[in-house]
């Protein structure tokens, strides 16, 4: 068997700076969106945690008994949901999807 | 001296500090370590903590760090002490200081369990640490707020040719944020139509330049062509100091950037500010690419648009208005903030990109590489106010990028119209943003003690008043030096925290201190002198002219600027005090670095 070339070929470093410079370009673009979308959805899903388990934050929204049913679906979800309610969060941690650029 | 031996030099000096420094503290001092856990793999809660890719997490940096800043203040620095100042400081900060601040405040985070700076000064230095950084932030805010809404109403005044491109991108935006969140369409098809419609009307503006023009003169016919406020400005005449005046239809386009930015500060977020940003991005991220690119090749192709035409040095202490000082130290180093140094840097990096790094090897090459970008950023900006010369400091630093786009075979009136806009564009985008984390920080800091400013009209409504109010004074360049101050103190105060740390867990505190010392008595000195300016060349002659208006608001930035130099006081004080308790017991102090969450 002869030795093997471990050294990329030109194709592999084209290729390579092409997804490095398209990853720059979607982390200065797209990525945002994406992220923002992501904070809608969790915005959401501590609504819906809190309207559950409220009653544990003295925010008593929905009858036990009904909470109990739901805990089944939310079950991932707890673990951030206590790290949420119990962080405090400035501003610049809170709002930071609107520092970008300032 | 041409623009291609500027881009080489700088090149080289990204090349040399990032390989021969940046890397030497990474390994030998923080010792970045691939195989410990960063927070982002340890919280990871998909949103905030969230390990990610190296190359995304630079984009991404890159682009929350790099706005107006480097570009306003290059064009500052070069018509007041000539392009070679500017240069060495761009060059020297960037090397010594600004990557080291900016890079040190994510690994602080990191090395804290994502903790933000004020979270880290809380436990380290002081609780009144949270406090200031809070009165700093807000005047920030404030005085980067007057300057742009200044500085952009009166280039919108002056260049109709660029209000098609305005009117449409704003328009653009809105469509935008309806197409991503409502219509479901993808990015690339969303982003074609709109960015593309945005762009030409960028770039057919001076075909619309008549219609925008008779719009400014009726407005001004309603008052029979004389003007609404009048004001000494020591900014006009070459810095000898003239009566300017606001005309209807400056105030016109004052008001409308306000009225955008109001709504931009209470429409939910993905309504407006963040598509029409992502917009603008485009057109600024395309012009600057072209500008870049034309400025190193337009030395063979076009030379006439890559020499240097204004003065490498014009003088140590140029007078600025007609009692005016502008000694080169310090007023250089606040001047020119972004692209050399920048304290925003730190307090976004710590929150955003520090708990989404996904190993402690990215560190350097997200937080120290993007600041190397946005020095070049700088450079540009630099580099066609040098070669552009004409006309007043905006219209110098598009005349330049203009040239430089021309190489690319664009008519160089279309290629000026575009280096105007992109200057419009991407400090509207900016101002919009300012005016919503104003709101925001307004209401977290008083909210408690004024409960209307809960309201969120009420605290837009107030921050732009207050906006429109030092946009009165007529001096946007004391109030760009004021705001430079402001960050840098924020980078003082990054670099402070950083170096209390560095010293609590026995490591070597020099890299970061020694910035700090010079950036600390640096900016307490610039607070100084443009409280000097303020009341001896704006305060006193419209005083002394019985103009209210602009008397009061210089009289406040002299307010603002006494209050920044409290604050650095106390932070000196406490920063001190913190430093020597942890430079005699180093373990004590790593034991409580760790407790958080």
């Amino acid at each position: 068997m002869g030795s093997v070339d471990t050294h990329p070929g030109w194709k592999e470093r084209v290729n390579s700076a092409l997804r490095t410079l398209s990853q720059v370009l979607y982390g200065a673009t797209g990525y945002e969106f994406a992220r923002h979308a992501l904070e809608m959805r969790r915005q959401a899903e501590t609504l819906f945690m809190l309207a559950t388990m409220g009653q544990l934050v003295g925010v008593p929204i929905l009858p036990p008994i009904s909470a109990l049913r739901l805990i089944p679906h939310f079950m991932p979800d707890i673990a951030r949901w206590k790290r949420e309610m119990a962080s405090q969060k400035e501003i610049w941690e809170r709002e930071e999807f609107e520092l970008h650029g300032v | 001296m041409n623009a291609l031996i500027a881009v080489i030099m700088g090149a080289a000096t990204v090349y040399l500090a990032y390989t021969r420094y940046a890397r030497r503290i990474d390994r030998n001092v923080i010792q970045s370590d691939p195989k410990r856990a960063t927070p982002a793999t340890l919280y990871m809660d998909g949103v905030d903590f969230m390990p990610t890719n190296r190359n995304i997490l630079f984009g991404y940096h890159f682009k929350s760090i790099a706005a107006a800043g480097p570009i306003v203040g290059a064009i500052v620095a070069a018509n007041l002490w000539g392009w070679l100042p500017a240069m060495i400081w761009l060059v020297l900060g960037v090397a010594f200081m600004g990557w080291a601040s900016d890079y040190s405040a994510i690994v602080l985070s990191v090395r804290n369990e994502g903790s933000s700076l004020s979270a880290v000064a809380h436990r380290l230095i002081s609780p009144r640490t949270r406090t200031i950084l809070f009165i700093f932030i807000f005047f920030y805010l404030l005085l980067i707020a007057g300057a742009f809404v200044g500085i952009m109403a009166q280039v919108m005044d002056s260049q109709p040719k660029t209000h098609l491109g305005m009117i449409l991108l704003v328009a653009m935006g809105l469509l935008l944020g309806q197409m991503l969140y409502r219509w479901g369409v993808g990015l690339l098809p969303a982003t074609a139509l709109t960015v593309g419609i945005a762009f030409a009307a960028v770039l057919a503006g001076p075909l619309t330049e008549g219609l925008f023009k008779g719009l400014n003169e009726f407005f001004n016919s309603l008052t029979g062509g004389s003007a609404i406020v009048t004001y000494f400005d020591p900014t006009l005449a070459g810095f000898k100091g003239a009566e300017a005046k606001i005309m209807p239809s400056l105030l016109f386009w004052a008001i409308a950037i306000c009225i955008f930015c109001y709504a931009g500060s209470v429409l939910p977020i993905w309504r407006m500010a963040q598509p029409v940003v992502y917009v603008g991005f485009w057109i600024t991220a395309v012009a600057m690419i072209l500008g870049l690119l034309g400025a190193s090749l337009g030395t063979f192709i076009k030379p006439e648009v890559a020499q240097f035409q204004i003065p490498a040095f014009k003088g140590w202490n140029p007078q600025l208005g007609p009692s005016g000082i502008m000694p080169l130290w310090p007023m250089l180093f606040v001047t020119i903030a972004c692209g050399a140094i920048s304290g925003w840097h730190s307090l976004f990096g710590s929150v955003g990109t520090a708990r989404q790094i996904e190993s402690e090897a990215d560190m350097l090459p997200v937080g120290a590489g993007a600041m190397f970008a946005e020095f070049l950023l700088g450079l540009l900006a630099l580099l066609a106010v040098t070669v552009g010369a004409k006309g007043p400091p905006v219209a110098a630093f598009a005349n330049g990028l203009g040239g430089f786009i021309s190489v690319w075979g664009l008519p160089l009136e279309y290629a000026v119209s575009l280096a105007f806009a992109t200057f419009i564009v991407i400090v509207l985008v900016v101002t919009q943003l300012i005016f919503r984390v104003m709101r925001v920080t307004l209401t977290e800091w008083l909210g408690e003690a004024i409960p209307p400013l809960r309201n969120q009209h009420v605290a837009s409504f107030i921050s732009v008043a207050l906006a429109i109010l030092l946009v009165l004074t007529g001096t946007w360049i004391y109030l760009w030096q004021l705001f430079g101050a402001a960050n840098q103190l924020m980078a003082a105060l990054s670099l402070l925290l950083v170096t209390i740390w560095l010293a609590s867990v026995g490591k070597d505190w020099l890299y970061a201190g020694l910035p700090m010392i010079f950036m600390y008595v640096t900016t307490v000195g610039s607070i100084l002198v443009t409280a000097y300016n303020l009341y001896f060349n704006v305060y006193v002659p419209n005083l002394d002219a019985g103009r209210l208006l602009p008397a009061v608001g210089s009289g406040l930035m002299v307010l603002v600027a006494v209050l920044l130099v409290v604050a650095a006081l106390f932070i000196g004080f406490d920063g001190w005090r913190a430093f020597l308790k942890y430079l005699g017991q180093p373990a004590a102090a790593a034991r409580a670095a760790t407790a958080r969450k």
